[in-house]
């Protein structure tokens, strides 16, 4: 499912998501819309810009939580111009199946339907280019200086929402290596141990934008 | 030392002039007990010392009854002081005859000059009085104060200078023929209350000066009618002066002083009046250009923000879309290039690849014109992107839990935006302080860095626009620091449209005079 009242990038995005695999059963050009197909039409994943009409300001946000609401099964990608820290902390805090990306990620078409396929599956996104704002700040007595700069790029990866084995992946070492990692920044930055992916990224955000 | 001299000087000075009630009491009580009291001192000299002592003591009781309370009392001391002296000093001792010849000529010489003296203080008095009443006017006029307080200020100075004056009113001409009262004296004025509107019939003082433009009286209320000539005769108020305050050649409004008693008022009141309102005009005159030349300024930076805006959402409804759009299919047709045309397939890869490119810096530009975060968030989550976005290290201190209007939110964004560019590119600074306070009626920010200073406010037109801008709003820009102690920019911005008085400017302009 398809909302963006662009018909354009609508249908773009459309052909896209078919020809890779994907069965587009709906799209919509506002909020109303969307939901009244989502409703009716249960799709496993919407694709929602989060500026649509009335308004053009945070439609896409308010119809993301009210199908987390109502039908939590739904997995959401929300596309945005501008990536906005307070909107991935808004949007995320819905829990897992969630994703927020920059409108012009989809250009690179298979990272795009891999992204896509992660939140499907489970994972929290959240767009690379959001988070390296995020770490880059620089900062005079910067929290992030006891990380060596390999966990500094381990938690730039987990605030993306990768798992620790796609985080394995990325960086081409061992799932354990990573655990291992991982255990050493939640230490030194005295950030909570979280069961699931999505609270990580969560907590790891909040971390990163309160500092 | 001697400044604290001259102040006390000049406070003395300033209470004397006053001549309160209490002062006035004062002087009437030494016109008696004055010249009493040098009868004590010289007592046991008189055989010695005689009239001409004590008369020479007299006339020093009598300056200080004029300065005190002016020419009555001072002269009510004279005539004291004849009769203690003919009494006292002049023989025969104890009895009120008088002898010599000469002594009748002393005390004849003695009440002409009490009356001249008295009669010459009364009028220095009064001229350092209304030296001062000047003074405080101009004083409100150039620190550019608030309307409501240099009407109230002149209206009083009006009231207390004017002789015979009980009453003074100030109003102001509306459009539909009538008048808004705008101060009084003495308060509190419950006949004619601050901020009542009252309907012109033509042969009310005002009506009349509005039609001549010029000063008016009216000695006699009896026959009267209107409202207004009703109400004053119901307050006891009998006659009246009126005078025009010109401003740009209309009347903008009038003076009213007057009396309980008819015909009480002085023929020379009309031209005292226009003494002080002819400051007022000046006052109002200037305060209307300003405000007029602040509100012009606003105008033009609040439709050149408008046209950002409109600009920031057409590239990126429009613009941007589109090129995301044909980026999408470049790809989709990449994708249906035959993989034994791998040329071709790179030069649609490349094609997308810069296209994405080209979206991107887009949107720099569209931020650059107009973050979007600003009208969507506020100031709050705008700073802080422009923070974590900085070349230089930056400590935060934002106190801004509202929004506020959207003018004063694109002026501070941009203040805090070029200043903090200004210290990437000039400054060399380890770490730049950013606070930000929201008062009720002012927003103040500051940006601090610890870098080379001397920041030269002409060096880079971005700097100038700002003060504009910030200006423009009614608030102040400035910059400070020195080489090698860094650079501040603190910038305070009216939230409620009142313009921020700039009050170092002053304080520094009143230790040079």
């Amino acid at each position: 499912m398809i909302a963006d009242d662009d018909v354009l990038l609508r249908e773009g995005l459309a052909s896209l998501l078919g020809s890779s695999g994907f069965d587009v059963v709906g799209q919509a050009g506002d909020g109303v819309e969307l939901l009244t197909l989502v409703r009716s039409a249960m799709p496993d994943v919407a694709i929602v810009d989060i500026r649509m009409p009335p308004g053009h300001a945070t439609e896409g946000l308010e119809a993301a939580r009210v199908i987390r609401e109502e039908l939590p099964d739904i997995a959401i990608v929300v596309l945005s111009a501008h990536v906005e820290v307070d909107e991935a902390m808004e949007l995320l805090a819905g829990g897992e199946r969630l994703g927020y990306l920059l409108k012009s990620r989809v250009t690179d078409i298979g990272e795009f339907i891999d992204t896509v396929e992660r939140i499907t599956a489970g994972a929290a996104v959240v767009d690379p280019a959001l988070v390296r704002e995020l770490v880059s700040a620089r900062r005079r007595r910067d929290p992030l200086d006891v990380l060596s700069p390999r966990e500094r790029e381990v938690l730039g990866l987990m605030a993306e929402g990768a798992s620790n084995s796609g985080i394995a992946a990325r960086i081409f070492v061992s799932e354990g290596t990573v655990e291992k990692h991982v255990r050493s920044i939640l230490g030194k930055l005295d950030l909570p141990e979280s069961g699931t992916d999505h609270r990580r990224v969560l907590a790891v955000l909040k971390f990163l934008e309160a500092r | 030392m001697r400044q604290e001299l001259s102040a006390l000087r000049h406070r003395i000075a300033d209470a004397l002039m006053l001549r309160s009630p209490a002062s006035r009491r004062a002087a009437w009580v030494l016109a008696v007990v004055g010249p009493a009291i040098v009868v004590l001192g010289l007592l046991p000299f008189r055989s010695t010392v005689g009239l001409a002592a004590f008369l020479s003591g007299a006339l020093l009781a009598i300056v200080v009854v004029a300065v005190l309370g002016g020419v009555w009392p001072a002269l009510a001391s004279a005539a004291v002081a004849i009769a203690l002296g003919a009494y006292f000093f002049a023989p025969p001792y104890d009895s009120f005859s008088v002898d010599r010849q000469g002594d009748i000529v002393a005390f004849v010489g003695f009440a002409i000059v009490g009356a001249v003296v008295g009669i010459l203080i009364d009028q220095l008095a009064g001229l350092a009085k209304q030296q001062a009443a000047l003074r405080r006017v101009a004083t409100l006029v150039a620190t550019a104060a608030a309307a409501d307080e240099l009407f109230a200020v002149v209206t009083e100075e009006v009231g207390q200078q004017l002789p015979g004056v009980e009453r003074a009113r100030l109003a102001r001409y509306e459009p539909d023929n009538s008048i808004t009262f705008v101060a009084a004296w003495p308060l509190p004025e419950r006949g004619f209350p601050v901020g009542s509107h009252w309907k012109l019939d033509e042969e009310d003082i005002s009506a009349v000066v509005s039609r001549t433009g010029r000063p008016a009286r009216i000695d006699n209320f009896d026959d009267r009618s209107g409202p207004l000539s009703a109400n004053a005769r119901k307050l006891g108020v009998r006659s009246v002066v009126g005078a025009p305050i010109i401003v740009e050649g209309r009347a903008w409004g009038v003076m009213i002083v007057g009396s309980s008693v008819r015909e009480r008022l002085p023929a020379d009141t009309e031209a005292r009046l226009s003494s002080l309102t002819d400051l007022l005009s000046t006052a109002i005159a200037n305060a209307e250009s300003r405000s007029e030349l602040a509100e012009s300024r606003a105008r033009i930076v609040a439709a050149a923000d408008e046209t950002r805006r409109r600009i920031e959402r057409d590239l990126h409804d429009g613009t941007q879309q589109r090129l995301v759009s044909l980026a999408i299919e470049l790809r989709a047709a990449e994708g249906r290039v035959p993989s034994d045309l791998p040329a071709t397939k790179a030069a649609f890869s490349r094609a997308a690849r810069g296209l994405t490119d080209a979206v991107e810096d887009l949107q720099e530009i569209s931020r650059g014109i107009h973050p979007a975060i600003l009208s969507k968030g506020g100031l709050k989550p705008a700073i802080k992107t422009l923070a974590r976005r900085s070349a230089v290290a930056v400590e935060l201190d934002l106190q801004v839990e509202r929004r506020l209007p959207q003018q004063v939110e694109v002026a501070a964004y941009y203040v805090v935006a070029e200043a903090l560019t200004n210290v990437a590119k000039y400054a060399q600074a380890s770490v730049v302080h950013v606070d930000v306070r929201t008062g009720d009626s002012v927003v103040e920010l500051a940006v601090r860095d610890d870098g080379m200073g001397g920041a030269d406010p002409s060096r880079g037109s971005g700097l100038i626009g700002l003060k504009d801008r910030v200006e423009a709003l009614g608030g102040t820009l400035t910059i400070a620091g020195g080489p090698g102690k860094g650079t501040s920019v603190v910038a305070r911005i009216p939230i409620d449209g009142k313009p921020v008085l700039d009050a170092e400017r002053w304080r520094a302009a009143q230790r040079r005079s």
